[in-house]
């Protein structure tokens, strides 16, 4: 686990497709650039496909980490473009 | 062992499948537009193309005998279209809806609930009538009669044109492939050709074992929930299908007690109303139809339906219509 200190948490655990990717991905878009979003999610589908799509908005995954079953904390960096 | 048993076998490797593979067209369809994201509709790609290609052999050798559905244009185009929108607010197609509910996704289980409830409305209740109506007023049969097909209106041989099509698209999708380079890491997950060439392999074991049972025909969802609503409320007995939905079921619970992922995901009770209602409009546009994604798209595309093309097309017009209304218009106001 890195000792990077988020800025934001989200919460998304629990919301239905594609509910955790969008709200991901419109609240890094209000965040300056450089600011850590740390996101609390359990819906195995955007486990794997928030990662792949936080590239093409310019984001970078600081990292996954798993923490129980289906529960994954997941840290990203806002590119800070608005 | 009873015929009808190995609806429940086939059900248990489509669910762990689809659970592992995180298999959802509601997802191929959506993604593409709304986060261009192209991953699970190559998944699909290659499962169509994985079955055409079964098919083809196992109908040509006489182990099937492909049972194409019918073109009836009105009900496919409204059928389909409403079902395509009903998935988005349900927040998963039918297969998804399914092995989810084993996954221990509640707005996915009373999604369910609605698609099983207006499913046997349509099929059987008070919406019968206008259902079979449609489909009779706008039916348009093939030459001989039959279901109108490709190969029909080509004058070809099944097999042989869905051979013909397979190695086409083959090509194609080689040059495309080879024209840009995937923009993704490798995949976390199964990978997407993966999941699809499984995903074509359970359709096609299930196309000579549903036969067996006396259903010819391969994966079907709709029908199987359905048939599980008469089980229970008029005593009728488990057929093919309604077993093979309990095997995704436990398919999809399996796979996800095994990777650790099983958990009761509760969203907030107006979601759960969104997910019912979008279960609703499945049901009614899938029996309206006569098909789902699975029984028109997976199943019936390979058999060059001209019902099950126009049903796909109109599933991925209605997923679109309703992504726009429900994902990009609002973003557009920020």
């Amino acid at each position: 686990m890195s000792d990077v200190t988020p800025t934001k948490t989200l919460d998304v655990c629990g919301k239905i497709c594609p509910y955790p990717d969008m709200n991901t991905m419109t609240t890094l878009k209000k965040m300056e650039k450089g600011e850590v979003l740390e996101v609390l999610l359990d819906y195995p589908l955007s486990v794997e496909r928030i990662p792949r799509n936080l590239k093409k908005q310019g984001h970078k995954l600081v990292e996954v980490e798993q923490l129980d079953g289906p529960n994954h904390r997941m840290l990203i960096e806002a590119h800070g473009l608005k | 062992m009873e015929a009808v048993l190995t609806g429940l076998f086939v059900g248990v490797l489509f669910g762990f499948v689809l659970q592992r593979g995180r298999f959802c067209m509601n997802s191929a369809f959506r993604d593409a537009i709304l986060l261009k994201d192209n991953v699970l509709l190559k998944t699909v790609f290659a499962a169509l193309l994985v079955e055409l290609v079964g098919f083809a052999l196992m109908d040509a050798v006489g182990a099937i005998a492909i049972n194409p559905k019918p073109f009836w244009w009105g009900a496919n185009l409204l059928g389909s279209f409403v079902f395509g929108i009903g998935m988005v607010l349900a927040g998963g197609c039918a297969s998804g809806i399914t092995y989810r509910t084993g996954e221990g996704m509640v707005g996915s289980m009373t999604a369910v609930l609605g698609l099983a409830t207006a499913g046997y409305i349509t099929a059987a209740g008070f919406l019968k009538p206008f259902k079979a109506n449609l489909q009779a007023a706008t039916t348009i049969p093939g030459a001989d009669g039959k279901s109108l097909t490709l190969h029909g209106i080509l004058g070809m041989n099944y097999a042989t044109l869905a051979i013909i099509l397979a190695l086409v698209a083959v090509v194609a999708w080689f040059f495309i492939a080879k024209s840009k380079k995937d923009e993704y890491e490798a995949d976390p997950g199964w990978g997407w050709l993966n999941t699809g060439i499984l995903v074509g392999l359970v359709g096609i074991l299930a196309f000579p074992l549903s036969a067996a049972a006396g259903r010819n025909y391969p994966l079907g969802i709709t029908a199987g929930w359905i048939n599980i609503v008469k089980v229970i409320f008029t005593g009728a007995s488990f057929d093919w299908l309604g077993l093979m939905i309990i095997g995704i079921v436990v398919g999809g619970l399996v796979a996800a007690l095994i990777s650790k992922e099983f958990k009761f995901r509760m969203p907030k009770p107006i979601v759960l109303l969104q997910t019912f209602a979008g279960g609703v409009l499945m049901g009614f546009g899938a029996v309206t139809s006569g098909g789902c994604n699975i029984g028109h798209l997976l199943s019936g595309i390979p058999q060059l339906s001209l019902g099950s093309i126009l049903a796909g097309v109109s599933i991925f017009l209605g997923a679109w219509a309703a992504s726009y209304v429900m994902f990009v218009l609002p973003q557009k106001k920020d």
